[in-house]
């Protein structure tokens, strides 16, 4: 080719613009655009507040993880996964797409160099609007719990609408999601988060909303343990000092009391205390990837296992793994590791902590007592099929041994259907199930038809989402 | 399509202060091809000045611009379509480097004469701060600036440096813009963090990249980046904090922030180690919470004994010289100071000892080059004429102290920026998804950007990263109880997971960091290697620009461009979709590049 040939003047003339999913959890919020394979976005759920200059402040994002004076850190969603601050929802949301996505505000198109006009060109009366909205060009899919009442599912599309000004929205069940990232259309949806797991039977893409099931036995429930389980611990009882209080640490021995030099903050600079719990909870969440382990089953750690040795004799004899925390203490985990965990299945097994702010659990917030309270809801010719395509996903299930109690279990609950659980192994496709098949759909060509557009917003009001998104 | 030649590709890598542009690859990757008159490689400075006042016969040009683009483009773009305007403003930057007559006297359409104005930056419009751009119009204008001066023929693909904090939708931006602007046949936008690890010809690496004000920490696992936990644009890790910290300790000893800014790249200007006592005091060079460093900061009364003649001179020099130029004999003032300076140099030659390494003398000297408005009577065309004037500056124990924590650090508590580097990268390494990466993570760090030139500044980092994250050895033991795990593949169907990757993987030691280092730029790039930096303002002509001195490993970045470049557009022609076609988007639109985007 000529170097010095003009290239052709065809140009660009489409409008394609891809959808942004929206995947909010109550511990991270994922954001990117559909089509592609990971959100690219991925953020804290929650947020930080505190006061400077007379003025509160907020921080989103990972800017959270700073350290600053009186800086408390709040969660707008519930316990239960449910929105409780609608107002601090919209704005965390916001921020997961603003930051990485779309940029703060979309450019005004007479002042991103793409348009030449002159002075005296310009239309005067064609003034821009200068505060648009964020979402202006963008459809929004958005994921929700399948236990999501009515209200907050109105809520969530005004917000779309008015305060985003979305040109067309969906709402769709995670558990649904997740089951189209496995590629099934039916689907028992096992779903480990950080403040729930959840059961949600999908038949045919649609969700059994009798099926669907929840208990608060996720991760932030495995982090109570794992708490009561320091506080027990022998040799010494461990304390959990994140990071940004310790200036330098030296080796220890494993088991013998840290040597850190601490940094102190004067009470009217620290930070509050809720701070201090979520860089723990960063700790904890490395403690979790690296040291606990599932007990693979067959059958609970409490029971004999099938040579007669105690399963717990068994798991005392693998060997033990070891961890250090920030302050340079360190420390081999032998069966203690298992028994973090062992609650999900078995409630009996709970390390009891009176302290704790989380409840004892009971029998029926179990793993298998949930799982069973799903099926029995739904029709009884379906649940063979709904067992051979069992769906793991959420990041909690990533622990170490997750799947093959699951298995075991389903085998022990339901002896005669073949189980057969579909759990990917790559990270991201687990930890990020529900928003890679928000992903897929968004940018199906059949979907078009499903997007609840402005003008029928605007004619029908918040309850159209009711109808349509079922 | 026919596959592009070395000589076509144009690489551009803008940044916050300077921009560096590349049109041809040579033969081997130099950051500056040199004999060549039209300098294949000019570093192109993003700042326009808009000081026009020089040459009134231009025309309705007001004389003194204020900074907004707004009435800039209103008053001369009249004619000027496609923003010549802004972009001739640009070239009469340009020339500063490359000293070529042509684009020094640029000019626009109305005949106003465009020149550097060495001394100040007032009016001065930077499109990208912190990494973000701020000025789209401006930016553009730099981007069209770039593609006349270098004037690529048709044939040119584009490979363009991306900043990590550009967003999607900005990124789209650019490459409508390059696209429809320029017309280029391929374009491709790169992440300056994979570029470093091209450069550096690795895989897996942390990537820290300590820019003016910016500090990007970025984790690379087999050429992918990781985006999440990412440390994107932290604000007050950058060069800029280092010299605001010595303005804070210096400034009440008449310090200006330029001078600041000179001391901070002059060579004795050094980052200690943690734990290393400072010369002449028992307080230690780093610490969390430093309690020496509010009392250095309130003068030289807890320096005792460092107030010697010499020191003393450099700053009676400091103040006395802004006075007598005000007062206007600069001339004779100057002839003075000739004088005073080589007596001063007599003098504090003497009572010291020249053997001791910098870390351990009390004061030190460094050359503070400005530049001095010369007076003249017939001066061409009216415009301000300056003179280099440099001279000795003697400065204590706070030379060492640039990374220490601020007292008006705003609204964060941080404790120097060695320490939020280390807590980022700990963030960003223990966000990646997969743990048995994480220690070679560790073990691999990049370390780029200007920002990191400062004598003793990675050693430091190591160290502090050392002081609060390193696993003590002792537990290393425990690698050898770590459990094989590989289980057998149940017999429930080929869908049964095989457990998680990671679990295999060797926990608690294996993933923190046992051992851990920085990386070095491999031997056959000659040209890349570090040099001794300059402090000289000629040479980075201007305040508060980045030294230009050495093309040492903080340009790893650009030469990673390069290698990248040579592989995307010349050797795989796009097998590999490095890059994003013009078919490509004419078919798909600009959202194509993210699909390209490296």
């Amino acid at each position: 080719m000529n170097p010095s040939n003009p290239p052709q003047a065809a140009e660009y003339g489409g409008d394609e613009v891809s959808a942004i999913v929206l995947d909010p959890g109550y511990s991270t919020t994922r954001a990117g655009f559909a089509g592609e394979d990971a959100p690219k976005s991925l953020i804290p759920t929650y947020y930080g507040k505190y006061n400077a200059d007379g003025q509160e402040k907020l921080v989103f994002g990972d800017d959270i993880f700073t350290p600053r004076p009186g800086l408390s850190i709040h969660n707008p969603v519930g316990k239960d996964g449910i929105v409780e601050d609608w107002d601090m929802a919209e704005k965390v949301w916001e921020y997961s797409f603003t930051s990485r996505l779309t940029g703060s505000k979309p450019g005004n198109p007479f002042q991103n160099g793409l348009n030449d006009f002159s002075n005296d060109e310009l239309p005067q009366e064609m003034e821009v609007e200068t505060d648009e909205k964020p979402l202006s060009d963008s459809p929004l899919l958005m994921s929700e719990p399948g236990w999501n009442p009515a209200k907050a599912r109105e809520k969530t599309i005004e917000i779309a609408m008015e305060k985003w000004n979305t040109p067309a929205f969906y709402l769709a069940r995670n558990g649904v999601l997740a089951s189209f990232a496995a590629g099934k259309a039916s689907a028992l949806v096992i779903d480990i988060g950080a403040s729930n797991i959840s059961i949600t039977p999908v038949h045919d893409g649609m969700i059994l909303k009798r099926g669907v099931q929840h208990s608060p036995l996720g991760g932030d429930y495995i982090s109570s343990q794992i708490r009561a389980l320091f506080k027990k611990n022998s040799p010494q009882p461990i304390t959990i000092t994140p990071h940004y209080l310790i200036s330098s640490k030296t080796a220890v021995e494993a088991g013998q009391p840290p040597q850190a030099n601490y940094k102190t903050f004067a009470a009217d600079k620290a930070p509050d205390a809720s701070y201090r719990a979520l860089l723990e909870e960063r700790t904890l969440s490395e403690f979790k990837e690296c040291v606990v382990q599932v007990w693979p089953g067959p059958g609970k750690l409490s029971a004999p296992g099938p040579t007669g040795v105690p399963n717990e004799e068994a798991a005392r004899n693998y060997p033990g793994r070891p961890f250090e925390f920030p302050d340079g203490y360190n420390q081999s985990f032998s069966v203690d590791r298992f028994r973090v965990v062992e609650s999900l299945f078995d409630a009996k097994a709970a390390i009891p902590d009176p302290d704790s702010p989380v409840p004892a659990p009971t029998q029926a917030q179990t793993l298998p007592e949930i799982i069973k309270a799903s099926l029995g809801g739904v029709d009884v010719d379906i649940r063979p099929h709904l067992l051979s395509n069992v769906v793991v996903t959420g990041a909690s299930s990533l622990l170490y041994g997750f799947t093959e109690r699951l298995n075991a279990e389903l085998m022990a609950l339901f002896p005669g259907p073949r189980v057969r659980i579909s759990a990917p192994g790559n990270t991201a496709e687990r930890r990020f199930g529900s928003w890679i098949g928000g992903s897929i759909l968004a940018s199906l060509g059949t979907f078009h038809q499903m997007w609840i557009s402005k003008k029928e917003y605007e004619e029908h009001g918040p309850s159209i989402v009711e109808k349509r998104c079922k | 399509m026919p596959p592009f030649k070395d000589e076509h590709i144009l690489l551009i890598a803008p940044g916050s202060q300077m921009t560096l542009a590349q049109l041809g690859l040579p033969e081997t990757f130099t950051p500056r091809a040199i004999p060549l008159p039209n300098a294949h490689f000019e570093p192109y400075r993003i700042r326009e000045i808009r000081h026009e006042a020089k040459v009134p016969n231009g025309s309705g040009a007001p004389e003194e611009e204020p900074p907004k683009e707004d009435t800039e483009m209103k008053d001369s773009t009249s004619a000027a379509a496609d923003g010549t305007a802004t972009e001739t403003a640009a070239g009469a930057e340009a020339g500063a480097e490359g000293g070529e007559k042509t684009e020094e006297s640029t000019q626009t359409v109305q005949e106003v004469f465009y020149d550097e104005d060495v001394t100040s930056e007032e009016g001065a419009v930077y499109p990208i701060q912190n990494g973000r751009i701020v000025d789209w119009e401006c930016f553009f204008a730099l981007l069209t600036h770039i593609f006349n001066a270098l004037s690529p023929p048709f044939h040119t693909p584009v490979l363009m440096i991306a900043q990590p904090v550009w967003s999607a939708r900005d990124r789209e931006t650019i490459a409508q813009f390059v696209f429809e602007k320029f017309k280029v046949p391929g374009f491709t936008l790169m992440d300056s963090a994979l570029a470093a690890c091209y450069g550096y010809g690795v895989q897996t690496a942390t990537v820290v990249d300590v820019g003016k004000n910016k500090v990007d920490v970025t984790a690379v696992v087999d050429f992918q980046i990781q985006e999440h936990g990412r440390g994107i644009a932290l604000e007050g890790c950058g060069g800029d904090a280092m010299t605001d910290r010595l303005v804070e300790l210096l400034g009440s000893k008449g310090f200006s922030r330029e001078m600041c800014e000179q001391l901070k790249r002059s060579n004795i200007t050094e980052i200690l180690p943690p734990g290393t006592p400072l010369p002449g005091s028992s307080a230690t060079a780093h610490q969390g919470t430093n309690p020496a460093a509010p009392g250095d900061a309130n003068g030289s009364g807890s320096a005792p004994g460092t107030e010697g003649n010499g020191e003393n001179n450099g700053e009676e020099e400091g103040v006395l010289d802004v006075a007598a130029i005000v007062s206007g004999n600069t001339s004779e003032y100057l002839a003075n100071m000739e004088k005073e300076k080589a007596n001063t140099k007599k003098g504090a030659a003497d009572p010291k000892q020249p053997k001791l390494p910098n870390a351990q003398k009390d004061k030190g000297t460094f050359q503070f080059e400005e530049f001095i408005e010369m007076e003249e009577e017939n001066t061409t065309g009216g415009a301000k004429r300056y003179k280099r004037n440099s001279r000795e500056i003697a400065v204590g124990v706070e030379r060492f102290l640039s990374t220490t924590a601020r007292q008006q650090a705003g609204p964060r508590l941080t404790s120097g920026i060695l320490d939020d580097i280390a807590t980022q990268i700990y963030h960003t390494i223990s966000s990646v998804p997969y743990v048995s990466k994480r220690s070679e993570l560790w073990d691999s760090l990049i370390i780029v950007g200007c920002g990191s030139k400062v004598r003793g500044f990675v050693p430091a980092l190591l160290g502090v990263i050392t002081q609060k994250f390193i696993l003590s050895p002792t537990s290393s033991i425990f690698t050898s109880e770590i459990p094989s795990t590989i289980s057998t593949p149940l017999g429930t169907g080929a869908n049964t997971p095989a457990p998680v990757p990671q679990g295999q993987s060797a926990p608690g030691p294996m993933y923190h960091p046992a051992a851990h280092g920085s990386l070095k730029l491999p031997e056959y790039f000659p040209e890349f290697k570090d040099q001794p930096n300059t402090n000289a303002p000629g040479a980075s002509s201007g305040p508060g620009s980045t030294s230009q001195g050495g093309h040492g490993t903080e340009e790893a970045v650009f030469l990673g461009a390069q290698m990248a470049a040579k592989v995307f557009f010349v050797i795989d022609q796009g097998l590999s979709k490095g890059y994003l076609s013009r078919m490509d988007y004419n078919e798909s639109g600009p959202s194509a590049i993210h699909e390209t985007t490296l």
